[in-house]
């Protein structure tokens, strides 16, 4: 791992923390619960990726192992929640 | 060198698509569509990441353990896809069509 | 660019904490407890402690998200005028 690459891993790392940062806005407010899962589940992929991302740009190769546990770990509260939580109209089109 | 360069476009790739779903997240306007904004960032964001790191590992095992998280989140992102429009189908989520002025 | 990196993270973190607390609906306080248990693992991978990070991602992102949703579905059908949850 050369120097340059390992600084363009943190950047494009704080590049994908500020997107979590506006993703954090829609998981806070989006109008149905479908919405704010699917902020949840796009922090799910995104961190995998800053994990990575952190892995290579100087932090230790063990968190490639957890990037991989996060990427089959965060579906299952996606399938949980389509499965049996989202019940229908009870927070529908609030605040939107 | 020329991996430098491959990583770099890879890994700038991988950013635009991250961002490109965090801006449809943001701007779509229903579940369908948000839905259509997210698997985009799952699959070739985190698709164009994995492939320019692996271009820079130490080892082959790294390597292949860097790309065995893509098959893994690229299930994991068409089961919740398929799972979350099925249900919102049922509930009776109309999709969002363009008004008529 | 490092310290701009943990300061986006922490404020991050402390942000998703309060909204969690905040909320009154419960349902969407276990979402926003998903939210946070994910910037929690990237914590964890920022201050070296892979093992923990490890944990927390399985632990908090996935089986405790996925067991407090069907809790809370549990609760909705059991008292469907539960507390706060009615817009």
């Amino acid at each position: 791992m050369n120097f340059t690459s390992a600084e363009l891993a943190l950047a494009v790392a704080l590049f994908l923390l500020v997107n979590l940062g506006a993703a954090l806005w829609r998981a806070a407010r989006g109008p149905t619960p479908a919405d704010r899962m699917l902020a949840a589940l796009l922090f799910g992929s995104t961190g995998t990726g800053i994990l990575v991302l952190l892995a290579f740009a100087g932090g230790s190769p063990a968190l490639v192992d957890v990037a991989l546990t996060l990427a089959l770990l965060a579906a299952i509260s996606g399938i949980a929640f389509a499965q049996r939580a989202w019940l229908g109209k009870v927070e529908e089109d609030d605040a939107a | 060198m020329l991996l430098d360069a491959l990583t770099t476009l890879l890994l700038l790739a991988g950013a635009v698509f991250f961002f490109a779903g965090t801006l449809g997240l943001l701007r779509f306007p229903d579940v369908y569509t948000r839905l259509h904004a997210l698997a985009k960032a799952d699959n070739l964001g985190l698709g164009c990441v994995l492939a320019g790191l692996a271009l820079q590992a130490d080892s082959l095992a790294v390597a292949l353990k860097l790309l065995a998280i893509w098959p893994l989140a690229l299930i994991a992102s068409a089961a919740v896809g398929y799972s979350i429009a099925r249900r919102a189908e049922r509930l009776g989520v109309v999709p969002w069509q363009e008004q008529d002025q | 660019m490092n310290l701009a990196f943990d300061l986006l993270l922490a404020a991050a973190l402390l942000w998703s904490a309060w909204r969690t607390l905040a909320t009154p609906q419960i349902g969407r306080a276990v979402i926003l407890f998903i939210v946070f248990g994910l910037l929690l693992t990237l914590a964890w991978a920022r201050l070296d402690a892979p093992d923990i990070a490890l944990a927390e991602a399985a632990i908090g992102a996935g089986l405790t998200g996925a067991l407090l949703l069907d809790a809370v579905a549990a609760l909705r059908a059991r008292r469907p005028n539960m507390d706060g949850d009615e817009t």
